[in-house]
């Protein structure tokens, strides 16, 4: 290990391959996120984005490739396990349990317990509900009380309820699946706001999204992913529009330059 | 003038839950006054409680099957045959109560893991599985009942649980059972101060609590309430046993559903059991868990309703868990899941029984009376549904 930990990528996946039977959905990609860096990483369907974020997120075992955490090689087993190590994701469907308020939500699974009863745990629920203020407060989240249901909350709402959840605990690395799928506008420009507001704070995001002015907004650098492979991973920088060609190029295959490159 | 508007929010805020409490209020206004008094007697007032209990207890595990999205059709024979069990085993077995009580609590718990199994472990719908297992479980109770028939049960302390008054301090008055009233003093300091602190310590997180009128209101009515009821009953002999023995599981149930990580975890598998999972909650632990404690609670209902008996016939337990599950509902679980308070359950439960003691004192033919329950069903649940849109909205 020659690098120090402060200087090695949060994450670094290396040679990432991963088949389906016969279909090849990963074809050996290399994905670095750095320090406080927001990676927007984009495809068409079926591109592998999501592959390779379950990958990541502990859902499937790659068939070859390592993965390194702040320059340490891991093992990642199940989804829980990449949690205990740093890595949360944001699912597009929202994991967020309606019936429950906006403080069990965001302590799903990992409730504090003030005193205990043999097997059975006592929640204090006090402090979480101030913990949960102090949250909601500091990623300048707008949302009337910690206690209200979830399911009264709008779509933007509960989604901020979802992010600040993943990024509550300490995270190394938060992968966010379409946050702005199926939100409205200006519920979308709020979220937006959310990822600046957590990126300011020093999170490491990894962003997918099919909305390209989402990525262009937020993300530092982008990897584009096309059939299992990666066909591009440069900075995002220029004119919206310059960008859109640009990455529309790749997403259909009409540019297919950067792998080459890579080769020689 | 703000009192009045404090008031009306708290209504719009809390029709749902509070509408079981103005419907039970209104049934006990009505019965009382077609029925002349009667049915607010001392007399009666125990012997609905009595007859109560052991639906209530049920409809408590009912209460958390259904809040996991699930259904338990198999409580009612299994309450049967473990009624039987206890029977056999005291009188055929030689056994005493002391050893009896715990075995059948013990099978009760066994049941439910067997449903929990057929459930969590082979993923068979619990609709399908409970049913096989009501149909076992009514074969069961045939079989250990066919060569005997009823079986009495002589065991002085069982017979008591259904029966027999908590015993009065000894010395002081007649007339009156100063246990029970001691008890009820008992629970409403603890109540108060419990409210109190809540009110406080939430106060000093800077959340919102009551308005101070509405919270002293409530308080009162609340108290005034707990000292009727034991007035009414200290009146009359005192708490059953059976009686405390519903208490006991309230409290207990209420304290794991509202204050416990385990209660938690069972409202977000009923609420989102993706998310759950994803969480790190185990779905299938709390399936087991939960259809675990049903059969207990189906073991506790056994022993009441066979120690009420002073025996285990062959039909005991028949379409208890259709009124367990009625119960539920007029307590205000969702059909959806996720939602659902065991104080509802025994709510619930009260106003079913009610209804059946209010019109039997009235004298409603039993055929009518099953028409009237049905409709109260029906409007409970089409209350809940529509409360719970407008609620979204």
């Amino acid at each position: 290990m020659e690098l120090k930990a402060e200087s090695a990528p949060v994450v670094e996946m290396r040679n990432i391959k991963k088949n389906f039977g016969a279909v090849r959905a990963l074809r050996g990609i290399d994905l670095t996120v750095h320090h406080n860096e927001i990676l927007g990483l984009l495809g068409d369907n079926a591109a592998g984005k999501s592959t390779l974020m379950k990958v990541l997120s502990g859902a499937y075992i790659p068939d070859e490739g390592e993965i390194l955490l702040d320059g340490e090689k891991v093992h990642i087993t199940d989804p829980m396990h990449a949690r205990r190590l740093g890595i949360e994701m944001v699912y597009q469907d929202l994991a967020l349990a309606n019936n429950l308020d906006v403080t069990a939500n965001v302590f799903l699974g990992r409730e504090e317990v003030g005193s205990k009863l043999g097997p059975i745990g006592v929640l204090n629920s006090h402090h979480m509900e101030q913990e949960t203020q102090r949250l909601l407060d500091r990623l300048k989240i707008d949302i009337p009380s910690v206690r209200l249901l979830v399911e009264r909350l709008s779509g933007g709402q509960r989604q901020a309820v979802a992010i600040a959840r993943a990024t509550a605990f300490n995270s190394k690395v938060t992968i966010m699946d379409e946050p702005t799928a199926a939100l409205s506008v200006a519920a979308i420009s709020k979220v937006l706001d959310l990822v600046r507001e957590l990126k300011a704070q020093g999170a490491s995001i990894i962003i997918i999204s099919h909305r390209l002015e989402d990525i262009y907004q937020v993300s530092d650098r982008m990897i584009i992913l096309r059939q299992g492979r990666k066909v591009l991973d440069s900075p995002v920088e220029g004119e919206i529009d310059e960008f859109r060609e640009k990455v529309v190029a790749y997403f259909i295959g009409a540019r297919d330059d950067f792998a080459q490159k890579v080769v020689e | 003038m703000t009192f009045i508007q404090d008031v009306q929010k708290l209504f719009r805020q809390n029709i749902r839950e509070y509408g079981i409490y103005i419907a039970f209020i209104a049934i006990i206004v009505f019965f009382t006054i077609t029925t002349k008094g009667l049915f607010l007697s001392p007399r009666n007032i125990g012997n609905l409680l009595n007859a109560t209990s052991y639906i209530a207890v049920l409809a408590v595990g009912m209460t958390l099957v259904i809040v996991i999205r699930h259904i338990d059709l198999s409580v009612g024979f299994l309450a049967g045959f473990l009624g039987a069990v206890a029977a056999i085993a005291m009188k055929y077995w030689g056994w005493s109560s002391y050893a009896t009580i715990p075995f059948v609590l013990v099978l009760g718990i066994f049941a439910g893991l067997i449903t929990g199994f057929l459930v969590a472990g082979m993923k068979i719908p619990a609709f399908v599985a409970t049913l096989a297992g009501a149909l076992v479980y009514r074969g069961l109770l045939q079989t250990v009942t066919m060569s005997t028939g009823t079986i009495i049960i002589a065991d002085k302390f069982f017979n008591a649980i259904g029966n027999g008054f908590i015993t009065n301090i000894p010395g002081i008055g007649e007339g009156y059972n100063w246990t029970t009233l001691l008890l009820g003093l008992i629970a409403i300091i603890l109540f108060v101060r419990g409210e109190i602190v809540t009110r406080r310590k939430t106060q000093a997180y800077h959340f919102e609590v009551l308005p101070r009128s509405i919270f002293i209101l409530k308080l009162g009515i609340l108290s005034a309430l707990i000292g009727a009821i034991t007035w009414v009953l200290a009146g009359y002999q005192g708490l059953t046993w059976a009686e405390v023995v519903l208490l006991v599981v309230v409290f207990i149930y209420s304290f794991i559903t509202t204050k416990t990580v385990t209660g938690r975890h069972i409202y977000a598998v009923g609420g989102n059991p993706e998310a759950a999972e994803l969480s790190g909650i185990s779905v299938k632990n709390i399936t087991y868990l939960v259809f675990g404690s049903m059969g207990l609670l189906t073991a506790v209902s056994a022993i009441i309703y066979a120690s009420w008996l002073r025996s285990a016939t062959t039909i005991a337990g028949t379409l208890f868990e259709l009124d367990a599950i009625a119960a539920a509902f007029v307590g205000g679980v969702a059909v959806a899941g996720g939602v659902g308070k065991v104080t509802g359950a025994v709510i619930g439960a009260l106003v079913m029984a009610s209804l059946t003691n209010g019109m039997n004192l009235m004298g409603i033919d039993i055929s009518m009376q099953y028409i009237v329950r049905g409709l109260v069903l029906a409007a409970a649940v089409i209350f809940d549904v529509k409360t719970r849109n407008t609620a979204k909205k």
